[in-house]
């Protein structure tokens, strides 16, 4: 009987502070949930000049979200709403921002329509550099075809930062673009990527290239060779570094000289940390 | 740079710490094509007796100055107060450095320093002028750059001068730990010298405090107290405004993010905005924080932990941390605090500490006879340096590596970082510095690079 009684005074007890809880809690998570939604209304007004503690919220449930995945979703499907909608390119500055720590493949979508705006190109690869999701780069890789000029780029830069090795094939391509900055930036992306595929174009690319591409060619490879030595490729690796010894550009030569030597154990090795 | 800090003596020539790669490079035995052009052809001709009519004493040298083959030749990029008032006087005072060309994306700031030029060198000095930097690294007469820019800039012109095939003197540090990486990758690769630019290593006290931590003058190294400035104290206007003549500001932004004009970023003040810096915390943690690495010899890597905490301001321009408060963890156990709100280091080991209380101050100790302690010939003695531009040229000469080279000024700027990605995120994060990546947090890791603006790239 006492136990009876023991047990049901101690479950009503829990059941009280639980409840005492719960009362405590619901204002302060409503407050929260209050000014999150403040936050995300006051982006609909945001502008560069604008007081930019109305946005804090948001940031600081970025942070809160850490190891909470529904929450981390739901911030990222509000921000992904809210770059669909028609606010300031300060708003979608900032909404990027955001997307590039807690986005995923749910929100490329919305982020890679920005891709060919000239405005907001630059954010939106922002995020997607940085969105772990294939889903980002096959939306960079995508935006190959719907760029031009300095947005496409930068569209390249990205691809080689990511190192998608789905993208040579189409950067091989664009070696041979007219415009030197998009041949140059292929060429920069294909030796980031650093594939036994891209070494091949960039070989090639390294025959031919004009005189105002030679640099940037010798670089390409030069970065090639080394994520082909780290890869293991080292046969690779050591004919782009003989190509390169030919080289007239004396601190090429240098430089394919010094790939070799570490290549051949005879130096450093090349490090691989990127 | 809006501050200004004292040099350190003259010193004979700075052997510099060779590095292995140094060391046996194949550049080294192979002078820069220009200068060795010029001393034969006029070592030539001055045998022949046919030295041209036309030959100068500006050429020949004199009036404090080297002659041409014995002058490297440099292109001077940001011209700010630190890049005119420090940077640029501090070449015109080397009698073997000659300015080819000025360049600043403020056309009033080439115009500024073209006067410095002429009152130091004479009215009929002239050179190239100019607010892209390309101009400058295209030049195959230049031997090296000296790069002031706002910190965004650093690692790309540095990154496109070396693949140019200059030598680099870069003011630190860097803006990520994504672009150190790549920087040290960039020197290595080419061999080329670099000098991440600071004063720290030609100032004694900071060399002896090292000297003295190294050899055990305080026992068992256990704790390092590092003090930087805070700042700023003013949150600043973030109301866009019109550019102002003569400044090409989608040359000044540059791979940062598109934004428009405000006052309070250029020129002073573009430190207290985190997409062109990491506030005082990367600034005068370059300084503070190589002497806290040099001391505990681990130059070449870094702590295995970060947590702290700190302020910004939430409403105005500038969104850096304003104060901080930071305890780090080395893998040999020592801890380092970094605090803002003053410059200081201290050095506490078992048996005592060293450290001085603000910048360049004199070394104080916790029982005066560790100050006068001799460093024995089989120790660790560590030198100093000549001063940052004169350790530079001299490093151009011989091609060893400068005292504050690639990989050790990235490391140092490393620990700033990953104390600002651990305040921005407000918890404790653990580093890993071989692979340089944070263990078990993807956010953090997304956080060590960031998207350059089209159409620049590393």
């Amino acid at each position: 009987m006492f136990q009876t009684n023991g047990k049901k005074l101690v479950g009503l007890l829990l059941a009280a502070v639980m409840v005492a809880l719960w009362g405590a809690g619901a204002p302060m998570a409503g407050a929260a949930d209050e000014k999150l939604d403040k936050a995300f209304d006051a982006l609909k007004t945001y502008d560069w000049g604008t007081d930019r503690s109305v946005l804090k919220p948001i940031e600081e449930a970025i942070v809160a979200s850490h190891k909470d995945a529904a929450a981390k979703k739901k911030l990222e499907m509000r921000l992904a709403e809210a770059l669909k909608s028609n606010v300031s390119q300060a708003a979608k500055d900032y909404i990027c921002r955001q997307l590039s720590l807690i986005g995923s493949a749910d929100c490329v979508p919305a982020v890679a329509e920005l891709l060919t705006d000239e405005k907001l190109s630059h954010m939106a690869r922002y995020a997607l550099e940085r969105i772990p999701d294939e889903e980002a780069v096959a939306a960079l890789r995508e935006a190959l075809g719907k760029t031009s000029g300095k947005v496409k780029v930068g569209v390249i830069n990205s691809l080689g930062v990511r190192r998608d090795a789905k993208s040579v094939e189409a950067l091989t391509a664009l070696l041979a673009d007219q415009d030197g900055e998009i041949a140059s930036a292929a060429a920069a992306s294909l030796g980031a990527i650093g594939t036994v595929e891209s070494a091949k174009a960039l070989t090639e690319f390294q025959a031919k290239a004009p005189e105002k591409l030679q640099l940037a060619a010798a670089d390409a490879c030069l970065v090639c060779a080394e994520r082909l030595a780290a890869a293991g490729n080292k046969a690779e690796a050591m004919a782009l570094y003989k190509l390169l010894a030919k080289s007239e550009i004396k601190h090429v030569k240098l430089a394919a000289t010094r790939g070799m030597l570490a290549l051949a154990g005879k130096k450093e090795k090349p490090t691989e940390k990127q | 740079m809006n501050h200004r800090r004292g040099k350190g003596p003259r010193e004979p020539a700075f052997e510099g710490r060779e590095s292995e790669a140094s060391r046996q490079t194949v550049r080294s035995r192979t002078p820069t094509t220009r200068r060795r052009f010029l001393a034969s052809s006029l070592g030539g001709m001055l045998a022949a007796g046919k030295a041209p009519y036309l030959l100068t004493s500006t050429a020949l040298g004199g009036e404090g100055r080297a002659p041409s083959s014995e002058r490297i030749t440099i292109g001077m990029i940001g011209l700010g107060g630190h890049g005119l008032g420090h940077n640029l006087a501090g070449f015109l005072n080397q009698p073997d450095a000659q300015i080819l060309a000025l360049c600043d994306p403020d056309r009033a700031r080439v115009d500024e320093a073209l006067k410095v030029c002429q009152k130091r060198l004479g009215d009929s000095f002239t050179c190239q002028c100019t607010q892209d930097w390309r101009e400058v690294i295209a030049r195959p007469d230049i031997d090296a750059v000296m790069i002031s820019t706002p910190d965004h800039w650093h690692v790309p012109i540095s990154v496109a001068a070396i693949r140019a095939g200059k030598d680099v003197i870069c003011e630190k540090p860097t803006l990520t730990i994504a672009e150190g990486r790549i920087l040290a990758d960039t020197v290595r690769r080419y061999g080329a010298v670099f000098q991440t630019s600071t004063e720290d290593r030609s100032i004694p006290v900071y060399i002896r405090m090292a000297e003295l931590v190294r050899n055990g003058r305080i026992g068992q190294l256990q704790r390092i107290r590092v003090q930087l400035p805070g700042g700023p104290a003013q949150p600043g206007n973030p109301q866009p405004k019109p550019v102002p003549d003569g400044l090409d500001w989608e040359m000044w932004l540059g791979p940062a993010p598109w934004a428009p004009y405000r006052e309070g970023l250029h020129m002073a003040h573009w430190r207290w905005r985190r997409d062109y810096s990491g506030g005082n915390l990367t600034d005068w943690g370059a300084h503070q924080l190589d002497t806290a690495q040099l001391a505990n010899n681990t130059e070449r890597t870094g702590p295995v932990e970060v947590e702290g905490t700190g302020r910004r301001h939430e409403t105005g321009l500038y969104d850096v941390f304003y104060e901080f408060h930071l305890v780090y963890r080395y893998a040999n156990g020592v801890e380092l605090y970094v605090d803002s709100g003053g410059t200081g280091l201290r050095f506490e080991g078992t048996d005592g500490w060293v450290g001085n209380k603000g910048w360049c101050q004199p070394l104080e100790a916790s029982d005066p006879k560790i100050l006068q302690m001799p460093i024995g010939p089989n120790e660790l003695h560590l030198e100093v340096g000549p001063g940052e531009h004169r350790n530079f040229l001299d490093c151009v000469k011989s091609r060893r590596d400068p005292y504050f080279p690639a990989e050790v000024g990235h490391r140092c700027s490393t620990i700033a970082h990953i104390g600002n990605i651990a305040m921005e995120l407000g918890r404790r994060l653990r580093w890993d510095p071989d692979k340089e990546e944070f263990l078990d947090d993807p956010m953090a890791n997304q956080m060590r690079s960031r998207a350059m603006r089209h159409p620049w790239s590393i």
